[in-house]
């Protein structure tokens, strides 16, 4: 009992509090007037090709109400929503009436801004209940984009002040970074006066930079994948490759050195035609990306194969006799001597192979693959520029060159370590202060023969 | 030691009727030859004489041509012979050091006993580090082969083949690649050993060592085995024209 009776009173304190904040609110706010009717505010399509507004992109406003029979408007105020900037020079204000709307009167007004406002005072007042338009130029809205709505005050011959309706909202489409930094270059003086050189603008456009960075970006991913796959796949298909071609067994020998041959002697170019047309025809369908992986590694497998081969040949047959004698079988030999001897001496020519295969990936723009090429190629149909091949040559250069650098110190450091014929230092050593000696590793390469015999 | 007389000793070596061609060129034209267990036997003669050949067949680097090598109680020329089981018991140290350059010198010697013999890496270290002080680069262990002199690193290359407690070492000319000065280190680490009892068959052009050392000297020339006995026999006493013409020209060098 009691505890319902609480609940009841708590009940009535809070409608009486719910009521008395209804009535404050009210208060507060200036009265609504009703009587003037926003007709259309809109805001003109600035998106190259599209019928959207851009945010953080020039557009014009035009904002049209009809006022109330007794209603003369003597000043508009706009507020825009935050974040917008615009010019007030060239903001019009027309009077239509008429049948039709058809006569147009501009009216001549004091505009001025502050902040995200505008306001409008009409040198004269507008007719009592005419239609009035008002445009302002230079609108740029925030790049966020979103639903923008202008509200606002407008003033009547009695001086009375009343509040703008709601005007439609206008939808602003978000613009990316990359756009927003391709307006902003485009607004430039010296982007302007560098792309008044046509080659320049040719070539290395900055706006068109800026667009085509993120697209051929994704390009560049792609191509990365493909690379990131098959070249993984293609070293231990070398290396089975290249024990193929030193096998005792002639029929290994023989497959190994005419896949070689084959892949090596034919345009890489075809080899993925003939993949990317001839095996749909054999009612064959896998992915393009996969068959483009698989092809790439087939590719770069026949190519690693030699370089492998020659790696290993250019191990001393010392070092194969020395783990011989040792009682290390043939596998434990390869494995735990001659592989990571070969290993640091082919990886400047694996690198080389690796930067071909990456660059390769191009190829694969003719049979559809989206990788970097591809992607330039489409911004360069649209805009006429080669700016974008320009930054497809950036994507694969940004993978080049530092690897070239980064191999050639992993180099340097191997040779600090363990030397062998390639350390610089020793060989200096050796000339300086040193009488001529037999170099442990100086001998003669072995032949497939001899491995095969160890 | 010196006792080479002890026809009793059970050879651990025993080569028979050895021929061995390249092609067309006959370098080794029917050799014998057995080493005793503990024996000490250097093999003498010109270059191109087949010595290298001849110590290659014995732990079947070279494929004889004809003829019978055994090891102990194995026909290693057998084809039934699983090599790598003999060549475990046979230690080689080359002219050339053949080290692994991409090991440090503990690695080298740890390697084989890890892969071959199966030994635990703690063991492998231990009994690495142990045949690394025996010929003394306990302190070079963890050097790579680059950075030791030629003659550290053929001590290397013989504590490597000693780690895998070969019944047999065979030396084909381990110093002749070394500057003068670094002769000297080697051929006590060699001495030693053959104080303590190893079988070891030495190929070199080291008079004094084979005076020293041997138990027994063997003259090769043109494939064929001229002469042999023990060193004073055949250093002053040479039986044959060829030993002679050999001895002198050495001696005159
Ligand atoms: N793999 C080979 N193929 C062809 N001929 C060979 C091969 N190895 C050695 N020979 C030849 O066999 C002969 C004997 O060579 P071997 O190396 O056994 O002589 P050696 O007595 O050790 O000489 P050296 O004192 O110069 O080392 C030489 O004429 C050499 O040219
Ligand atoms: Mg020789």
């Amino acid at each position: 009992m009691l505890r319902s009776l609480q609940q009841s009173k708590l009940f009535t304190v809070v409608a009486a509090l719910m009521l008395a904040a209804t009535v404050v609110f009210s208060l507060a706010c200036p009265l609504q007037a009703y009587a003037l009717d926003v007709e259309k505010c809109t805001a003109r399509a600035n998106q190259d090709g599209g019928a959207g507004v851009l945010g953080a992109t020039e557009t014009r406003v035009t904002w049209e109400a009809q006022a109330d029979a007794s209603e003369s408007i003597t000043a508009l105020t706009f507020t825009l929503p935050a974040g917008t900037t615009f010019e007030v020079e060239d903001t019009r204000v027309t009077q239509l009436t008429g049948e039709d709307l058809m006569d147009r009167e501009f009216l001549d007004a004091e505009c001025t801004q502050s902040g995200d406002e505008l306001s409008i005072v009409l040198d004269q007042p507008a007719a009592a209940g005419s239609y009035v338009r008002v445009e302002i130029y230079g609108v740029r809205f925030p790049a966020e984009g979103g639903s923008m709505v202008l509200t606002g005050t407008y003033q009547l011959t009695d001086s009375s002040v009343h509040n703008l309706p709601d005007a439609p909202a206008i939808k602003v489409i978000a613009l990316s970074v990359p756009e927003q930094i391709s307006n902003w270059l485009a607004d430039q003086s010296w982007v302007q006066a560098w792309n008044s050189v046509n080659f320049l603008h040719l070539f290395f456009d900055p706006t068109i930079m800026a667009t085509s960075f993120p697209v051929v970006f994704s390009g560049f991913l792609q191509a990365l994948v493909i690379v990131a796959i098959a070249f993984p796949l293609a070293i231990p298909c070398g290396l089975i490759l290249a024990f193929m071609r030193m096998s005792k067994l002639r029929i290994l020998r023989a497959i190994g050195t005419t896949y070689v041959n084959v892949v090596r002697g034919t345009p890489l170019f075809l080899q993925i035609y003939i993949a990317f047309f001839g095996l749909p025809l054999a009612g064959i369908n896998p992915p393009p990306i996969l068959l483009g992986v698989v092809v790439l590694a087939m590719n770069s497998s026949a190519y690693l194969c030699e370089i492998f081969r020659a790696g290993i040949q250019s191990i001393s047959a010392g070092q194969f006799e020395a783990a011989a004698s040792l009682g290390m079988n043939r596998a434990q030999t390869m494995f735990y001597v001659i592989i990571p001897q070969t290993v640091r001496r082919v990886i400047p020519t694996m690198t080389s192979e690796f930067i071909l295969l990456y660059k390769d990936t191009s190829l694969l723009a003719a049979v559809g693959i989206m990788e970097v090429v591809m992607y330039a190629r489409t911004i360069v149909a649209a805009t006429g520029s080669i700016t974008p091949y320009i930054v497809a040559a950036i994507f694969y250069l940004i993978i080049t060159l530092p690897l070239a650098k980064i191999v050639g110190n992993f180099e340097a450091k191997l040779a600090s370590k363990d030397g062998g014929t390639s350390n610089k230092k020793n060989r200096k050593n050796k000339k300086k202060d040193q009488p001529q000696k037999v170099d442990a590793n100086d001998d003669q390469g072995i032949t497939p023969a001899e491995i095969s015999s160890l | 030691m010196t006792d080479s007389t002890d026809t009793s000793t059970q050879p651990i070596v025993r080569i028979e009727n050895l021929h061995k061609s390249y092609g067309d060129l006959e370098v080794l034209k029917g050799v014998d030859l057995r080493v005793n267990r503990g024996e000490v036997v250097v093999i003498l003669g010109p270059s191109g004489s087949g010595k290298s050949t001849l110590l290659r067949c014995v732990n079947l680097l070279e494929v004889p041509t004809s003829g019978k090598v055994f090891f102990e109680d194995t026909e290693i020329t057998s084809p039934d012979t699983d090599i790598n089981e003999i060549r475990k018991h046979v230690g080689m140290v080359f002219q050339s050091f053949n080290l692994f350059p991409h090991l440090t010198a503990k690695r080298n010697v740890m390697l084989a006993q890890e892969k071959v013999l199966k030994r635990s890496k703690e063991e492998a270290e231990r009994v690495a580090m142990e045949q690394l002080a025996n010929v003394g680069l306990a302190e070079r262990a963890d050097h790579y082969p680059s950075q030791l002199s030629g003659g550290q690193q053929q001590r290397v290359a013989i504590a490597r083949a000693l780690a895998m407690d070969p019944h047999v070492m065979l030396f084909d000319e381990a110093t002749s690649a070394l500057d003068p000065e670094l002769v000297r280190g080697v051929l006590d680490v060699m001495k030693s050993l053959a104080r303590e009892g190893m079988t070891m068959i030495v190929v070199t052009h080291e008079m004094g060592f084979a005076r020293d050392v041997a138990d027994r000297v063997v003259f090769m020339d043109g494939g064929v085995i001229v002469e042999e006995g023990i060193p004073s026999e055949v250093f002053d006493n040479p039986q044959h024209e060829r030993t002679k013409n050999f001895l002198g020209h050495i001696t005159l060098k």
